[in-house]
């Protein structure tokens, strides 16, 4: 089988799992939303993006830009243990394995249960998998030991999680691990206009919040309270046609308080808090709002460290800043299929550790 | 103040009269508890675990004093570089004196035992609220016999032999990674019935280690037993200290209040053996800010005894986290 014709199949698959008319998907977003996993307005949302990120010509840019070819890992055994923190957060990870040709082991997570696995059968069903197998809990899959890992999560969690990948025999100490850890994004604007503010909103109120690519800082010219009547009114549209499917904690109030103690300006939107301090995040459903330019973004940027994921712009998108390509800020929910997670392509990483 | 400290009167009715007083004369506090509904007319009876905790960050981003006058002392926490540095105005050192004995004199004394201090002394670091503790009860042994040691010198038996010919036992005291420089050093053994306080303080050491295996070489190290190796928990942001005596359990005073409270809801009290966020009243901080909700992560007993397990680690609360007590 050529490329093409492999990466055309696997993205036929994905196509035709995402028809409308696919009664397995839907059941299982019908599943997801009953048992109150997400909510549908977010779910949609990834449904939607997925149909439009995912496409013959974007495949093959994925191809091209990994290096991928014909049967690269073929007889190579790929264990993912995927995240549960967004609907299908793990559906790059399930795609980059099915490109490399290798057998497939997912550990899904208990907080997506439903919506994953319908993709995984659907792959399964076109034979795109060599071999497959997903489960709840790691002892229900097959005690064979994986050549490479795809994980996202806390650095510290690490090392528990390969001893606990060696009890269960599916994975040794030293195999390939790739570990992305980043958790949260930071968008610099320098406007208000509607289409900069639209973006915005969905950049940090999509999800909760939860996500790696979900926007916790903002750099802007100006002070979120001289703008926070217009911002608040776009928050309020947003939530009314995608209401917050997780509310936060009372430490969120906690924190309101604490601000208020402290004379720190700050919004209270009860699911959500915008306050204007200069740090990185260390509570969800908090916005910070910084006033400043490159000079603040470039400070931020360093101090985030390995914890950044993407830095999104709307003027400025495809400049490089300390390191960082600036990202369009629309682009923050509804990356292109090829993104790079920490960045790193996880089939370049997959080919680069197995070939 | 000095009711702080009397036991005769419950806790709950000391801690009421220093709310009260928070309430009245500390605006930053008093904001942060109305925020939560409470008021100053209205305590009476109010629970002691009903009061909110103030993040324990506010003592680096303000001046927390309710007092009026200059503070006598400042405290700071250590810390290098740009790293924010907790403050702890003190506008009454009489009260800190009274923490430090009436903690400290419960469980040892100067007619058994003489102090060592493996830190730097007070002069390399007055604003150490540590070591102006340690130099306190230097100043108070009234053999003369307490001191601090030469840092970077190892110890050797002619180190104590003073204490040792009139019949007093060795207490050091020092920082976790202090310690093992000094077993490092090829220190001797300390001389029989010596005792060990740590003051904590891994966190500028060399390499992680768990607190299991610390004590391990802490015994091995110095030659005592488990039961004669203890921990102090005490901080720059509060005036009290509490011991933990030959093993990990810490024990507050009477005048203190530990909870363990859930970094969720800070405002609930975690069952024994649930881990969370270590809560403080220190009623000898009533000057301060008595209500304090640490970063540290801690877990309590039946007995109301709490263990400190490190840091509260606030990484990856929004990211793509695998949580593994969720998913393995």
């Amino acid at each position: 089988m050529t490329l093409h014709h492999h990466t055309a199949s696997v993205c036929a698959a994905v196509e035709s799992w995402l028809q409308p008319d696919n009664d397995q998907l839907r059941e299982a977003i019908r599943k997801t939303v009953d048992g109150g996993y997400f909510s549908e307005a977010d779910i949609r949302h990834q449904i939607r993006h997925l149909k439009h990120s995912v496409t013959p010509k974007n495949i093959g840019i994925w191809a091209e830009k990994s290096g991928l070819k014909p049967g690269s890992l073929a007889g190579k055994r790929v264990l993912c243990l995927h995240a549960g923190n967004l609907p299908l957060v793990g559906f790059q990870d399930v795609l980059a394995v099915a490109l490399t040709g290798a057998a497939y082991s997912g550990k899904i997570s208990r907080k997506d249960p439903w919506l994953l696995p319908s993709l995984i059968h659907a792959l399964q069903e076109k034979g795109l998998f060599d071999e497959s197998h997903y489960a709840l809990t790691p002892e229900d899959l097959p005690a064979k030991p994986a050549d490479a890992v795809l994980f996202s999560g806390a650095e510290e969690s690490v090392e528990i999680i390969r001893k606990k990948l060696k009890e269960h025999r599916l994975a040794g100490i030293q195999t390939p691990f790739l570990r992305r850890t980043a958790g949260f994004s930071i968008a610099w604007i320098n406007d208000n206009s509607r289409d900069t503010m639209e973006s915005l909103t969905e950049a940090v109120f999509r999800y909760g919040g939860n996500g790696c690519r979900s926007v916790a800082v903002v750099v802007a010219p100006f002070r979120f309270t001289d703008h926070i009547c217009g911002f608040t009114d776009y928050v309020e549209s947003f939530w009314l046609a995608n209401p917050q499917h997780q509310k936060p904690p009372p430490s969120l109030f906690h924190r309101y308080a604490y601000n208020r103690a402290m004379g720190i300006s700050q919004s209270w939107l009860h699911d959500f808090l915008i306050e204007d301090t200069m740090q990185l995040p260390d509570h969800k459903f908090v916005l910070h709002w910084v006033e400043g330019g490159e000079k603040e973004l470039r400070q931020l940027i360093e101090q985030s460290g390995p914890r950044l994921q993407s830095v999104y712009g709307t003027a400025h998108a495809g400049d490089t800043i300390t390191g960082r390509t600036i990202e369009p800020l629309s682009s923050a929910q509804a990356p292109p299929v090829w993104w790079k997670p920490d960045g790193t392509d996880p089939v370049r990483w997959l080919l680069e550790q197995l070939s | 103040m000095t009711f702080i400290f009397d036991e005769n009167l419950p806790f709950e009715k000391r801690c009421e009269a220093v709310l009260g007083h928070q309430l009245e004369n500390h605006s930053l506090y008093r904001t942060f508890a109305n925020t939560f509904g409470i008021r100053a007319e209205e305590i009476s009876g109010y629970s002691p675990d009903d009061i909110p905790l103030l993040p324990i960050r506010a003592f680096k981003q303000a001046a927390l004093y309710a007092a009026s006058g200059s503070p006598e002392i400042v405290f700071r926490s250590s810390g290098t570089g740009d790293m924010e540095r907790s403050r702890h105005l003190v506008a009454d050192p009489s009260l800190y004196r009274l923490a430090i004995d009436k903690g400290f004199f419960r469980h040892f004394s100067f007619d058994q035992y003489t102090v060592f201090c493996y830190t730097p002394g007070y002069a390399d670091n007055p604003e150490s609220s540590l070591i102006w503790m340690l130099q306190h009860l230097v100043d108070s042994d009234p053999s003369g016999l307490s001191r601090f040691l030469t840092l970077g010198k190892k110890m050797t038996q002619n180190t104590f032999s003073t204490t040792v010919r009139q019949d007093k036992k060795v207490l050091l005291f020092g920082a976790a990674f202090g310690l093992l420089d000094l077993i490092e050093m090829d220190s001797e053994p300390l001389p029989e019935g010596s005792a060990i306080i740590e003051t904590g303080g891994m966190k500028t050491h060399r390499r992680e280690m768990t607190k299991t295996e610390l004590r391990r070489i802490l015994t091995e190290g110095f030659g005592i037993s488990g039961g004669q190796l203890h921990s102090e928990y005490g901080m720059c942001e509060l005036l009290s200290q509490c011991y933990a005596l030959g093993g990990e359990w810490f024990e507050a005073p009477h005048w203190m209040r530990v909870t363990i409270r859930s970094a969720d809801d800070p405002m609930r009290v975690c069952q024994p053996g649930e881990e969370g966020k270590i809560g403080i009243i220190d009623l000898a901080n009533l000057w301060s800010c008595p209500f304090i909700l640490t970063e540290d992560r801690g877990v309590m007993d039946e007995r109301g005894r709490f263990r400190v397990l490190g840091r509260w680690n606030p990484d990856d609360m929004r990211g793509c986290n695998f949580l593994i007590e969720d998913e393995l």
